[in-house]
C-alpha cells in the first residue's frame, strides 16, 4: 500500500505539473481539493484520466469522483480495489 | 482622428528577456533552431498559477504584465493577439496522444490550452479587461493584421489603449516540418526563432512613449508597380515624403528563397533608401515583424540605431521615421510607418 501511494503521489505531481511539490509534501491523509493541494476542477479532470490510463478505472458517474478523491489515501485504496491494470 | 504611440514593449524572444540589451549587446547565433531565453518565471508568478501554462502562455502572460507596469496601464480597454501558430507545443501534446490512445485519455488541459485564442482569453481573464479582445491567425501577416485592429480603433477614438500581442512558439517537431515546406532552413546567419511580444498602444499623447505609429498598410500582389503605387498612396495618405525616411527596416533572413523579393523590388520601392534588418538577431516567426517593429521602436526612442542592425551603410545620426517593409510568400506585403515622438 505504501509503495500504491508513493507512486500515486508521483503521478499525481507528474500529470498536474505541480513543480514546487514533492511526494513528502503531499500528506496522505489531506484532502486534494480546496485545502490542502488547492486542486480544482480542471484537476479532478485530469485525475480522472490519470485512473483511467494507468490503473484502467473507468469512472463511469462523475460524482463518485467528490468522494474518491478526498485523499490520496481514499484514492490509492480504491485503485487497490478496483484496478485492471 | 486620434494619433497613435507606442506607451510600452516587452519581449521574450532569443535576446536577452525583458530588456534592451540586445542594443548594445546583441547575441548571435549559429544554430538554425533556437527557443527563447526564458526568465525564471518563478520570480514572477505564483506555483499555482504557472504549473498549468505551457511556455506560450508564460510568455504572453509575463510579457502583457510587464508592459502594463511599464506603461502604467493598468486596465487596457482592449486585448488584440497575434499568433501564426498559436499554442503548438500544447497541440503537439494533445495531437501525440490521439493515436495511441485511440482518441480516448487526452488531457484536458493540453485540449483547452490548444487553440490560438487561449493566448488573447488568459490575457483577458489575468487582466479583467472584459472590453473587445480578438486574435489575428493569418500567418506571416498576423502581427501586422493585429496593429491594424489596433491602430484603427485608437484612431477613431474606439479605445483608448490597446494590449497588443504578437507570440509564437517553435518545437522542434514543428521546426522540422517548417524545414520541409522551405518556410525554415539551414541557411547560415539565418534560424527559427521565437516570439513573445506585448506593446502598450495608446491614442492618448505620453512623454515616455516610445513612438508614434503614423500608419499601417497591407497589401496583396507580385507586381512591384503596383505594390510602389501602394506605397506611395500610403506615404501621401500619412502625409509622409518619402526623403523624410531615414531608414527602411526589412524582413530579410539571410535565406535566398525568402530574400530573393527584397533584392528585386527595394530598388524598385524603395530608391536611394538605407536599410535595416532584425531577423539576424531574433529569427524567423510568423510574428517575426512584431519584433522589427519593437526594434525600430526603441531605436527611434533612443535615437539611434545600431550598427548591427543596419545593412550595408554606416550607422546614421538621429533617426526620425523608419518605415517597416515585410512580404510574406512573395505576395503579401505590409508597410507600417513609425516616427519619433519629438516629430
Amino acid at each position: 500500500m505504501d509503495e500504491l501511494i508513493l507512486k500515486l503521489k508521483r503521478e499525481i505531481i507528474d500529470v498536474l505539473n505541480l513543480e514546487e511539490v514533492s511526494p513528502e509534501d503531499i500528506a496522505t491523509d489531506a484532502p486534494l481539493f480546496g485545502e490542502g493541494l488547492g486542486l480544482d476542477s480542471i484537476d479532478a479532470l485530469e485525475l480522472i484520466v490519470l485512473m483511467e490510463k494507468n490503473y484502467g478505472i473507468k469512472l463511469k458517474d462523475p460524482t463518485q469522483g467528490r468522494d474518491l478523491f478526498k485523499s490520496i489515501r481514499v484514492m490509492a485504496e480504491y485503485i487497490r480495489e478496483n484496478r485492471t491494470k | 482622428m486620434n494619433d497613435v504611440y507606442i506607451l510600452a514593449a516587452q519581449h521574450i524572444s532569443s535576446q536577452t528577456p525583458l530588456c534592451e540589451d540586445w542594443m548594445d549587446a546583441p547575441r548571435l547565433y549559429d544554430d538554425a533552431y533556437v527557443r527563447a531565453i526564458d526568465p525564471d518565471y518563478k520570480r514572477y508568478f505564483a506555483p499555482n498559477t504557472a504549473r498549468r501554462l505551457g511556455r506560450i502562455l508564460k510568455r504572453a502572460l509575463l510579457t502583457s504584465q510587464q508592459v502594463m507596469q511599464t506603461s502604467a496601464v493598468n486596465l487596457p480597454d482592449a486585448v488584440i493577439t497575434a499568433t501564426g501558430g498559436g499554442c503548438m507545443e500544447n497541440t503537439e501534446v494533445f495531437l501525440n496522444a490521439l493515436t495511441p490512445e485511440q482518441g480516448e485519455l487526452l488531457s484536458p488541459t493540453c485540449f483547452m490550452q490548444s487553440t490560438h485564442n487561449t493566448i488573447g482569453s488568459l490575457i483577458a481573464i489575468e487582466t479583467q479587461c472584459k472590453g473587445y479582445n480578438s486574435t489575428y491567425s493569418h500567418k506571416g501577416i498576423s502581427f501586422e493584421c493585429a496593429l491594424l485592429d489596433a491602430f484603427l480603433q485608437l484612431e477613431n477614438g474606439e479605445a483608448d489603449t490597446v494590449l497588443l500581442g504578437a507570440h509564437d512558439e517553435l518545437t522542434s517537431n514543428y521546426f522540422r516540418l517548417l524545414c520541409r515546406t522551405g518556410y525554415l532552413g539551414l541557411s547560415p546567419g539565418s534560424f527559427g526563432g521565437e516570439t513573445a511580444l506585448a506593446l502598450m498602444l495608446s491614442g492618448t499623447p505620453c512623454p515616455q512613449a516610445l513612438c508614434r505609429v503614423r500608419g499601417v498598410e497591407i497589401c496583396f500582389g507580385m507586381d512591384p508597380q503596383a505594390i510602389r503605387r501602394t506605397l506611395e498612396d500610403f506615404l501621401q495618405r500619412i502625409p509622409c515624403d518619402s526623403g523624410e525616411i531615414d531608414a527602411v527596416m526589412l524582413g530579410v533572413n539571410n535565406r535566398e528563397a525568402n530574400d530573393r523579393v527584397y533584392a528585386d523590388w527595394c530598388p524598385v520601392l524603395f530608391p536611394g533608401q538605407r536599410f535595416l534588418r532584425y531577423k539576424h538577431l531574433f529569427g524567423e516567426s510568423y510574428t517575426a515583424p512584431a519584433l522589427g517593429c519593437y526594434a525600430a521602436a526603441v531605436c527611434l526612442h533612443r535615437q539611434r540605431i545600431p550598427a548591427h542592425l543596419c545593412s550595408g551603410d554606416a550607422p546614421m545620426g538621429e533617426p526620425r521615421h523608419i518605415l517597416l517593409y515585410n512580404c510574406f510568400e512573395h505576395k503579401n506585403h505590409s508597410f507600417i510607418l513609425l516616427s519619433s515622438c519629438g516629430k
